[in-house]
């Protein structure tokens, strides 16, 4: 290993840039041939609770050597360049089809045994300037009527756009539903009337509890001080009407900030109505010193009544965020079964690589949750919290301090690495910006990033995928801002405005002259845990390193996007990794049990389905700009040969 | 001051290069291999390319001088030794089959050479 990871340095190869509780039945219901509505995949999340669990056991620890490609199909909505494609959509199965959206804009409805296409829907209208972040799509949402009525449109599939459209479409004909919103559009951006700074981006598919769609929307919050404040919508599933509407920023602050929006997916318990939504920092992201007013909602997991918008609790997870630690992905909701009590419980696993575990009718921690103290800001004007929510036990996926600069790396820049490191800031988790610059440890890309954890809820058995990044923060004073970058509002340096504020902001990877990451690895790791005791029960490196095509030792993992899904067979599938290889993991060892190379990198949770007796795990090789260049439209799903 | 050299094993390397360029071009346009459009596999193309060029030296100019010969030999080694790692990591068995392949070629080259030589030292003592 030591001649590999020498010849790795010298080649200047290594880089990183970088339920048994299951969902509402009158949701999942997929007549037909598939006999078992358990194993539909009808949200993003595989059900509501965000499990991403599949009862389907066909597919096995002992046979999964045995996958092969059963169908693929190429969207055509791929691009690269100035208008690059996101593509980190999680294919929906119900309704005996397969629905997925793409980052154009399009709904393609696929036979699940074949891929051949039954509809499509072009979103007219929509492939419009991407004024917001581009070309981006996570897939479409599902409904199907508690009630149903005679006509069309009693089940719907929606799609957003990133110019802030909500599309509503017949889940049979592919037609727009005329009664949802104005020919089956909704126009959700004119409802974001305040400091609107461009349209919200729809990148998130909404979720879906009985009539009700909860949608949050993405922003653009490095580029203002103020800009659109965080909202969620409760939108009639059925005409598209705002039915309710749930603001994270508070009135009186929303002249000096803004965001702190739900861009990531959002959990439903079915039982109680209660919606669990992960907020996000305020803008502008990295400078708060006009916003040291609490925000209790922001940065947060809240749980609001899906139906009315109100809120039943809420817990702040990071304290007047200055280093854009988003909570991220949706809760996973979990029956934590202790003492021979059941605990309804949430898990929050976050971007600082803590398990948040919390009861999800109070909103109380499981496990304790302390306030830890965290050093000061250097910068004039800011005031960084002094105490952090920290929570030791279950085990966090992230440790405190940064791991120490790669041998490898500072030898093969001549000391880059170390002397970089010498002159920055680093006093671990929850160090401020600073104009010198300083380590953010984990940084923006995580801890666990938005596919979030899965879990086998007839064992408790929780996994989920973390990054462990550092990156590099530095505020640029204004005048020092304007005199270089001008009014720009990015750079390709990684400057970001943030303008209306004291401070611009510049994003740095610890890398060195040769794309070679500063720091030792992993880079990337899969942890598992019994939730009802919370113990680790393993963690290890997760996916591969390419660059150029030369693979890295496994050893080292992979950043990752996009999360897992598990089987009741005992099988996680996880695409999300750099490598484009998709892979099935055994959930009791964690070791690779087979792995399959896909078009690109995989980055959204695969969906597991079965059909006519049949089980498919389907993944959508759509890449993303942050882990490679390498991008796709493929759509392929993997079964047992007949 | 040139010499007649050995001419056995050129083929087996140039054989061995053409299955490197063969695979990479392959490897480039190909998605299921992992490798599509990488610079790793265009890297190894050109090592296959420029051992190519040196086995057909070696193949087809027999009487060559002892700088080109030693040049020859040692080129094509380091570039049989480059190719095999890159093959290890872009984790191309085929790129690694081909190596081994061009390494019996060189080996086939190296020892024939070596009594080639050893010959005509036994004909020139024998004529003393």
């Amino acid at each position: 290993m030591k001649i590999r990871n020498f010849v790795l340095g010298a080649c200047g190869l290594a880089a990183a840039a970088a339920a048994v509780t299951l969902a509402p039945l009158q949701h999942a219901t997929a007549q037909g041939p598939n006999n078992d509505p358990a194993q539909t995949w009808d949200a993003f999340g595989g059900n509501q609770q965000s499990q991403k669990y599949s009862t389907a056991t066909q597919i096995t620890p002992d046979n999964v050597k045995g996958l092969k490609i059963a169908w693929e199909m190429h969207t055509g909505d791929v691009s690269s360049g100035a208008h690059s494609t996101t593509w980190g959509a999680t294919p929906l199965f119900a309704n005996n089809t397969v629905y997925t959206g793409t980052p154009k804009y399009n709904i393609f409805a696929v036979e699940p045994d074949t891929g051949k296409m039954k509809w499509k829907y072009a979103a007219s209208g929509a492939n419009g300037p991407e004024e917001n972040q581009g070309l981006k799509n996570r897939g479409v949402a599902y409904w199907a009527a508690s009630s149903p009525t005679a006509g069309a449109c009693q089940k719907m599939v929606y799609i957003g756009t990133m110019t802030g459209e909500l599309h509503g479409v017949d889940a049979d004909s592919g037609k727009p539903c005329a009664g949802f919103g104005k020919n089956g559009v909704v126009d959700v951006n004119a409802w974001a009337t305040k400091n609107s700074k461009w349209k919200i981006g729809l990148i998130q598919p909404p979720a879906v509890y009985k009539d009700t769609l909860i949608l949050g929307w993405a922003g653009n919050d490095w580029v203002y001080k103020t800009e659109n404040p965080g909202t969620v919508y409760g939108i009639d599933a059925r005409t598209g009407a705002l039915k309710w509407t749930f603001n994270i920023i508070p009135p009186e602050m929303q002249d000096q900030t803004g965001t702190a929006n739900v861009w990531a997916g959002i959990s439903v318990d079915p039982e109680t109505g209660l919606a669990f939504l992960p907020t996000s920092s305020p803008s502008p992201n990295y400078y708060g010193g006009d916003r040291l007013t609490e925000m209790p909602y922001a940065t947060a997991t809240v749980a609001v009544n899906a139906e009315t918008g109100e809120v039943k609790w809420a817990r702040q997870l990071v304290h007047h965020d200055i280093w854009d630690v988003d909570i991220n992905s949706a809760p996973t909701l979990v029956d934590i079964k202790k003492d021979g009590q059941v605990i309804p419980a949430l898990i929050q696993a976050n971007k600082m690589g803590l398990m948040i575990v919390l009861n999800r009718n109070t909103g109380e921690p499981i496990w304790p949750i302390v306030e830890r103290a965290y050093p000061a800001s250097d910068i004039q004007g800011e005031v960084a919290s002094k105490t952090q929510p920290f929570v030791p036990y279950p085990e966090p996926l992230v440790a405190e301090h940064m791991p120490p600069v790669s041998t490898l790396a500072d030898i093969a820049s001549f000391g880059e690495c170390s002397r970089w490191k010498a002159r920055i800031r680093d006093e671990g988790r929850y160090t401020p910006p600073s104009v010198r610059g300083s380590i953010s440890w984990p940084a923006t890309l995580g801890g666990v990033e938005w596919g979030g954890g899965a879990l086998d809820p007839t064992t408790n058995t929780y996994v989920v995928n973390s990054n462990l990044v550092p990156q590099i923060y530095s505020l640029v004073p204004r005048a020092d801002a304007d005199k270089k970058y001008g009014n720009a509002l990015r750079a390709r340096d990684g400057y970001a405005a943030q303008q209306g504020s004291a401070y611009g902001f510049k994003l740095e990877n610890f890398l060195n002259m040769w794309g070679m990451p500063c720091w030792a690895p992993p880079y990337g790791i899969m942890s598992s845990y019994d939730m009802n005791s919370g113990k680790l029960l393993w963690r290890k490196p997760v996916g591969q390193v390419q660059k150029w095509g030369f693979y890295m030792p496994e050893s080292w993992g992979s950043i990752t996007i996009g999360g897992p899904a598990v089987t009741k067979s005992g099988l996680i599938f996880i695409g999300a990794s750099m490598d484009s290889r998709v892979r099935a993991i055994d959930l009791k060892t964690g070791n690779v049990l087979w792995k399959h190379i896909v078009d690109a990198p995989a980055v959204a949770q695969p969906a597991v389905y079965t059909y006519k007796g049949k089980q498919y795990v389907v993944f959508a090789a759509g890449g993303n700009g942050i882990l490679t260049p390498r991008l796709s439209d493929q759509l392929v799903a993997f079964a047992l040969p007949n | 001051m040139t010499q007649r050299h050995s001419t056995r094993g050129a083929w087996l390397i140039m054989l061995a290069s053409l299955i490197t360029i063969a695979i990479c071009v392959y490897d480039y346009y190909t998605p299921e291999t992992g490798l599509i459009g990488t610079g790793g596999v265009v890297t190894v193309a050109g090592a296959g390319a420029l051992m190519l060029a040196a086995s057909l030296t070696l193949g087809l100019v027999p009487n060559r001088s002892g700088f080109l010969q030693g040049f020859l030999v040692v080129s094509i080694l380091l570039d049989i030794i480059g190719s095999s790692v890159a093959g290890y990591f872009l984790e191309s068995p085929v790129i690694m089959a081909a190596q081994a392949l061009a390494l019996i070629g060189w080996l086939i080259n190296v020892i024939g050479d070596a009594a080639e030589r050893s010959v005509e030292i036994d004909e020139v003592e024998d004529e003393d």
